[in-house]
């Protein structure tokens, strides 16, 4: 009898996962072209200036290596961003600031599923879509030969470690969105965390042609891990320890849930339940 | 004496946008952080597209027709546009796809004014006007370097009102299809995505995707015809090829925004 108990509670809490689950695709899929374009859009977009800019450069120079990638490794490199975006940047939390501004979350205080547990299944919802897509655009890669076959162990690492980069992306994306406690709008500073974050992980440029002293400063930040080391692990040619790979996206992560439980109830305190 | 009846309606319009600055500029001084966050928020994607070019010339010494000095005046060119693009017009987009899927858009069609002028013209963000001291210092900076002529400096400011023209209609048209897409932040991204196509110049890309971005989704010709006119006078023929392209737009827009209408359903009525 004393058992029964948790195991019904955990079956209640799996079923309300699942519902969020469900709830979350149908959301997703009921615009599919406005999903395509939301997801899929810009990072295709952004690959294809990539590969047509750096095509032309070692094209149009006669270069033959640039900072020790040649005009195959550097659109490799590329195509790799591409696979990782897609596996980790997620826009999840884009709606956080609109539900507190607008009293929305008074809702989830009440109901028996909190709003973070809330948010997290529909981020992992969300994820299993991406992890689809990144399957079917890798797929395609390796067809036309634009990307090597990456070795089983780098596979396996790879995919982890864009895992670990996306729950990084989430907490981020909710600790931004929860700012809406004080902020009357929160879009403007999502939009500095990509800009920067996409200058500073190497999704444009390769940190091997950044300055060596700003390279050595990034170390010290989170953003080389959340492209940088995830596509040369891919690519099978990431020369820097593994464990301290992992430990430093896990530490970052770490630090921002901190941050994001602090926030969140700070925030709670500050929340005036407008319209209600 | 009584102002000829097209005189008249220019002075109305005038005066019509010289209200819409008046309340935004009041809209925007009541939330200061938002206002300063908008200025650092420029700041950064300056910042980046210029460290990009940057790390780039570090290792190269020419990409392409352009060096360094000339990649540079074309990034500031690009960020001028942008720039006023994202003070007085960005911000309308992003309304016009919520008035459309929450029917809203039936209160700017009842006012007795042209909507699409209503629709893409009311909402600025003047806090980035502070910013354009850096592209047109840039444009400055680079312009003196490059040695322009005296004529090239004239035509520096007209150039980059077209290229802002060029760039709206673009845009408007493309935003003419939230009428029949309904839930439209994922045009509204794409939008943003063309801008990115726009910030490099049309010989980076390869031969269809450059036939592709010039003529039929004309964001090409946004930057690279009017830099390649005040680099060398010679090319003025791009110019003629970007006037025409912009009038072929606005005779969609106007066909598009008819046929819009007749498909809008008026959510909330």
């Amino acid at each position: 009898m004393r058992q029964s108990i948790p195991r019904t509670q955990l079956h209640r809490e799996k079923d309300k996962w699942l519902a969020t689950f469900r709830i979350n695709w149908s959301k997703q899929m009921a615009y599919k072209l406005n999903f395509l374009l939301l997801v899929l859009g810009p990072i295709l977009v952004f690959f294809f200036i990539r590969y047509n800019l750096w095509s032309s450069i070692y094209q149009l120079q006669g270069v033959t290596e640039i900072q020790g990638y040649n005009r195959g490794q550097m659109l490799s490199y590329q195509a790799w961003v591409m696979i990782v975006a897609l596996l980790a940047m997620g826009y999840s939390g884009m709606n956080l600031a609109e539900e507190i501004r607008l009293g929305r979350i008074s809702a989830y205080l009440l109901y028996p599923f909190g709003f973070w547990p809330f948010h997290t299944a529909s981020f992992l919802a969300f994820q299993w879509l991406q992890f689809f897509i990144s399957f079917l655009t890798l797929s395609a890669l390796l067809l036309r030969g634009w990307v090597l076959w990456p070795t089983p162990q780098g596979l396996f690492h790879g995919l982890l470690f864009s895992l670990c980069v996306s729950f990084f992306w989430y907490q981020a994306n909710f600790l931004i969105g929860i700012l809406a406690f004080w902020l009357e709008e929160t879009w403007i500073l999502r939009v500095m965390l990509i800009t920067v974050a996409q200058f500073f992980s190497g999704s444009l440029i390769p940190l091997e042609l950044f300055p060596s002293w700003l390279v050595d400063i990034l170390q010290y930040l989170p953003f080389p891990y959340l492209t940088y080391v995830p596509v040369k692990i891919f690519m099978g040619t990431y020369t820097g320890s593994m464990p301290l790979a992992y430990s430093a996206i896990l530490i970052w992560s770490l630090i921002l849930s901190a941050v994001v439980y602090g926030v969140w109830r700070r925030g709670l305190r500050n929340y005036t339940a407008a319209g209600m | 004496m009584k102002p000829h009846p097209q005189q008249a309606r220019w002075r109305h319009y005038l005066g019509l946008y010289r209200e819409f600055i008046n309340n935004c500029v009041a809209e925007a001084m009541s939330y200061r952080l938002h206002f300063a966050l908008m200025i650092v928020m420029d700041l950064i994607f300056y910042l980046s597209l210029l460290g990009a070019v940057d790390f780039l010339f570090a290792h190269l010494e020419r990409i392409g027709p352009w060096g360094r000095d000339q990649f540079m005046f074309f990034m500031g060119f690009l960020i001028a546009v942008e720039h006023l693009h994202m003070t007085f017009i960005s911000e309308n987009f992003w309304i016009f796809s919520s008035d459309i899927r929450l029917g809203k858009l039936d209160f700017t069609l009842l006012k007795p004014v042209n909507g699409i002028f209503v629709c893409f013209f009311r909402f600025m963000r003047p806090a980035t006007l502070i910013n354009g001291l850096v592209p047109w210092g840039l444009l400055i900076y680079y312009g003196l370097r490059l040695e322009l002529g005296a004529l090239q400096w004239i035509l520096l400011f007209p150039l980059v009102l077209l290229a802002l023209a060029l760039l709206t209609s673009v845009e408007i048209v493309l935003s003419m299809s939230m009428f029949w897409i309904i839930e439209s932040m994922g045009l509204n991204f794409l939008r943003m995505q063309l801008q990115k196509v726009a910030r490099w110049p049309d010989f980076v890309y390869h031969y269809y995707a450059r036939k592709l971005f010039s003529y039929a989704i004309p964001v090409l010709m946004v930057g690279s015809a009017p830099v390649k006119v005040l680099f060398n006078l010679e090319h003025w023929p791009e110019l003629l090829k970007l006037l025409l392209i912009l009038i072929a737009c606005w005779a969609l827009i106007a066909y598009l925004w008819h046929k819009g209408l007749n498909a809008y359903e008026s959510a909330s009525s």
